[in-house]
């Protein structure tokens, strides 16, 4: 009996070791995480503020860090190395979880934390080829002695950090999954270069197009998806003329209909997100100085996807906003020139239909004979689980990504490869580190040369008073309409040959009208002798900021603070006293009617307490429905709509059309006034059921507002219910779970006046009062001053604090 | 009373120096094979002095700096406030050194003769 006491109390102490020492589905390790000498309880603030001097080994010399109110580090170093390394150690020391976690996505390796679930998805991004683009960027890195410098002093920065972490200052996320960060590598920097590219790489829709050309022909593509957005005003002025000789496309492909997309869809970029950035002549502002705005819009999360930072060494001294993870400064300024980005949207990615000979996937057709694939093996560790193996062909139109077994009528398997412009070997690195260093718009340029992916459309001021933006990325040479489509892979005709020469891009400096300016909309009028693609943004949010640039004198930077936050509905002012004429009030319910009557007299601002806003983003939304759902729902799969000035367009212009009418309905015939009036009370109807009678609860910051949720989306880490408005189409285009993820501005001069903020904080420790204090300030369309320093012993004020990294062998 | 004073120090600087949460484990398994008397001093003073130490280290970790992070636990866990929390965790130490004190006790009581009826 005793005996079996004692095997019993032991095996009730070993299962309770077990229990406590490992996650149980998402619960964390209970015994670690709730150890209180090592758990979560150890990820408090106090860690928040650096010693005053720091022995690190690994500097060549003495760095100073002067810290500002808000933990945005200073660095003043001697060289480069010691720039780069100080930049690796202060932003793993603020963000290490985060940035390992997210190289971790890029190459494919989620299952290794979080065990079987993620291989699905490692499969998917291994076969993109994240992992081996970033392994030929590293090689050219490697191979220029400058820039392999800044990654390697970059990673030693961070690797010196991890080493000196214990299993009590571990970061919290590390605790929550219950693993431990790995030495970082230059390839992790690659990786997260390309990560940024692949997020960027802007929407690919030809598996959808192509199955649309298919059912509903040929013109129906034609007509509803052109290449010119209707209204838009492009980034360079249509007017400009173009003096170059350009170089010459092959011809595009004939009809060509892939047999295995029927059912497929690639992921696509939220549409929600829109960029905008703008760079306004001294002649124009009140100051004499140009200024120059940027709001990169991207999904929003916590840890902030930015980290702010200063470096100054003999040679540079540069301010912005950095990838958590790379070296240098992305968006920012130095003291000769400022500059932004926003997404190009130029067409970087088109999918092909490779046949191969058998279902082993060894050989495919090419000119009418078979072509050995190279086999890329995969090996995919998963934690409580076996290794996975995933084995894939690249083509010479890049990995394929999407597998079909027997499609074709004659027996052959099809595979979909994806060519993509960041397959390719680049130094991004270089181009960033010449940004960083540039001194006016030559100089500038130069260092845009080099810089291929993702395509951005750079705005520039320079301190000279020179503003200019350039559409840059590498831009394959297309004919027209070459990617809007899946392509043959059988022949050369959809292959990548040629490029449009870097002097031959869309660019503009210093234009009669002032300013300058991008809102992710088509780049080029219809004189540009290139085709670039077609899936660009619609023309609201351009047209919106050239209208108020347009009409401002003597600008400042209140005006441009205005400009972020300006909730024009361009759209709704354009078509909703159209709608409305639509709905005859009778047979209305009394809320119907109350409802109308607030859209009637609503002033177009989509403001955070505005109940029209809301109503009339949901109708619209509705009305799109009611017209393309029932066609282009093809084989159960909704495929893209048109854009919604598309379908502005023919609202206004078009009284019949056939697809007004709901093909399901077949006893009833809807025209144009019908939809319009059945998606109003669908509306009130949906908005009813889901918020209750009409009210405050109607509000657009209430009904949607944004949430930042953690990366991992863990309930408690984010900030939700925010109380925001905007939305698609609008200058502040910030919606449910996207928004402006750095609002920037600087007037460049004799003197530098910088102001900025973003969603969140400088550090990723969800315990620290750094880790979302920026936040409120955000929603409220505040900005911070950004302490552009000469020197570190320009300090005298209270709310700047220093460290020095002492170089200690 | 020392039983439990004991358990609290060995505890408190093993877990200082190691951080390990399973110090909690091995230091009670150890002092209940070495108590003689009584099954409630193996188990119970183990338990109350690993609950004392990390309730008492969590209401420390909570009021110096911690403030943030708790109440952000809290939510995660549906812990109801840091100070439920605290006890959840010294509930936590308590359950598993009171076993752990109890196999202690219960090997030394099967191993050797003397204590066999």
């Amino acid at each position: 009996m005793r005996l079996f006491k004692t095997i019993l109390a032991f095996i009730v102490l070993i299962t309770l070791f077990m229990l406590l020492n490992n996650n149980q589905g998402s619960i964390p390790p209970l015994g670690k995480f709730l150890n209180p000498f090592a758990g979560f309880w150890q990820n408090g603030s106090g860690d928040d503020q650096m010693a005053e001097v720091l022995d690190v080994k690994g500097l060549r010399e003495e760095v100073t860090i002067v810290w500002d109110e808000r933990q945005i580090p200073h660095v003043f170093a001697q060289n480069d190395y010691d720039a780069y390394f100080t930049q690796g150690f202060l932003t793993a020391r603020h963000r290490l979880w985060q940035m390992e976690f997210q190289t971790h996505v890029a190459a494919g390796r989620v299952s290794e934390i979080i065990g079987p679930r993620a291989i699905d998805f490692d499969k998917l991004q291994r076969r993109r080829g994240l992992l081996s683009s970033a392994e030929s960027y590293l090689n050219l890195i490697n191979q220029d002695p400058e820039t392999q410098l800044i990654v390697q002093a970059y990673a030693n920065g961070v690797n010196t950090w991890i080493a000196t972490l214990t299993p009590a200052s571990l970061p919290l996320e590390y605790k929550l999954l219950n693993y431990k960060p790995e030495a970082w590598s230059t390839l992790k920097t690659a990786l997260l270069q390309k990560y940024m590219a692949w997020d960027l790489t802007g929407r690919n829709s030809e598996m959808d197009l192509s199955v649309i050309r298919h059912a509903l022909g040929e013109d129906f593509v034609e007509r509803y998806y052109p290449e010119d957005t209707p209204r838009t005003d492009p980034i360079i002025p249509a007017a400009k003329p173009w003096r170059f000789e350009p170089l010459m496309p092959d011809v595009a492909q004939d009809f060509f209909t892939p047999q295995f997309i029927r059912n497929m869809n690639e992921p696509q970029p939220n549409e929600n997100n829109g960029s905008n950035n703008w760079a306004v002549s001294g002649r124009k502002t009140r100051s004499g100085s140009p200024i120059l705005a940027n709001d990169p819009h991207l999904g929003l999360n916590l840890p902030s996807i930015w980290y702010e930072i200063q470096l100054n060494t003999p040679d540079m001294n540069v301010y912005g906003t950095s990838l958590p993870g790379a070296p240098a400064v992305i968006i920012g300024f130095n003291e000769d020139i400022a500059w932004g980005l926003t997404n190009a949207g130029t067409d970087v990615l088109d999918w092909f239909e490779i046949e191969f000979k058998d279902s082993s996937f060894q050989e495919y057709l090419y000119l009418d004979e078979w072509i050995p694939a190279d086999m890329r093996i995969e090996e995919i560790l998963v934690r409580d689980g076996d290794t996975v193996q995933d084995t894939f062909p690249i083509t010479r139109f890049g990995p394929v990504v999407h597998f079909g077994e027997h499609i074709l009528e004659n027996g052959n398997p099809v595979g979909l490869a994806m060519r993509w412009s960041a397959h390719d070997p680049s130094n991004e690195m270089q181009a960033i580190r010449n940004m960083n260093l540039a001194h006016d718009l030559e100089t500038f340029y130069q260092a845009l040369d080099q810089y291929r992916v993702p395509g951005q459309n750079f705005a520039m001021a320079t301190k000279t008073g020179d503003i200019a933006i350039r559409h840059n990325g590498h831009f394959p040479l297309r004919a027209k309409n070459e990617g809007k489509f899946v392509q043959s892979g059988r022949d050369t005709t959809g292959e990548w040959t040629q490029w449009i020469p870097p002097e031959h891009l869309p660019v503009i400096s210093n234009p009669w009208r002032g300013y300058v300016s991008s809102a992710n909309q088509n780049p080029v009028g219809k004189n540009y002798p290139y085709y670039m693609g077609w899936e660009y943004d619609d023309y609201e949010r351009g047209a919106r900021i050239n209208e108020v640039l347009g009409s401002l004198k003597n600008i400042d930077l209140i005006d441009m603070q205005n400009l972020h936050t300006d909730h024009m509905n361009v759209q709704a002012r354009r078509i909703l006293p159209f709608l409305l004429k639509q709905v005859k009030t009778e047979k209305l319910t009394n809320e119907e009617l109350e409802v109308l009557a607030d859209l009637k007299q609503w002033n177009y601002l989509s403001v955070p307490n505005s109940r029209a806003a809301l109503v009339y983003r949901e109708w619209w939304v509705r009305i799109e429905e009611a017209i393309w759902n029932d066609e282009l729902t093809i084989n159960g799969t909704l495929r893209k709509i048109p854009t919604r000035s598309v379908t502005e367009n023919l609202l206004l212009r078009k009284k019949n059309l056939e697809y007004y009418d709901n093909v399901l309905t077949k006893e009833l015939v809807e025209d144009r006034q019908m939809i319009i009036r059945q998606a109003f009370e669908q509306m009130v109807y949906d908005l009813h059921v889901g918020l209750g009678d009409y009210g405050e609860a109607w509000e657009l910051g209430r009904a949607r507002g944004t949430d930042i949720n953690h990366l991992l989306s863990v309930k408690g880490l984010g900030r939700t219910s925010l109380y925001t408005g905007g939305g698609k189409g609008i200058v502040n285009a910030t919606n449910k779970k996207f928004g402006p993820s750095w609002r920037m501005m600087v007037e460049i001069g004799d003197s530098i006046r910088a102001l900025g903020v973003y969603p969140g904080g400088q550090s990723g420790n969800p315990g620290s009062k750094f880790y979302d204090n920026a936040v409120d300030k955000w929603v409220k369309g505040e900005y911070y001053d950004l302490h552009f320093l000469g020197s570190p012993v320009s300090i005298q004020d209270k709310k700047f604090t220093m460290t020095r990294l002492r170089n200690y062998q | 009373m020392i039983n439990m004073l004991v358990s609290i120090l060995l505890v408190l600087l093993l877990q200082l120096l190691f951080y390990s949460w399973w110090w909690i484990i091995i230091v009670p398994l150890i002092l209940g094979f070495f108590e003689k008397d009584s099954v409630l001093k193996a188990s119970l003073a183990n338990g109350t002095g690993v609950f004392l130490l990390w309730f008492g280290m969590g209401l420390y970790a909570w009021k110096q700096g911690g403030e943030i992070i708790v109440s952000r636990v809290v939510e995660i866990m549906g812990a109801g406030s840091g100070f439920l929390l605290a006890i959840a965790t010294g509930f936590i130490g308590f359950f598993v050194a009171s076993i752990a004190g109890y196999a202690g006790f219960s090997l030394r009581r099967t191993l050797f003769k003397e204590y066999q009826v």
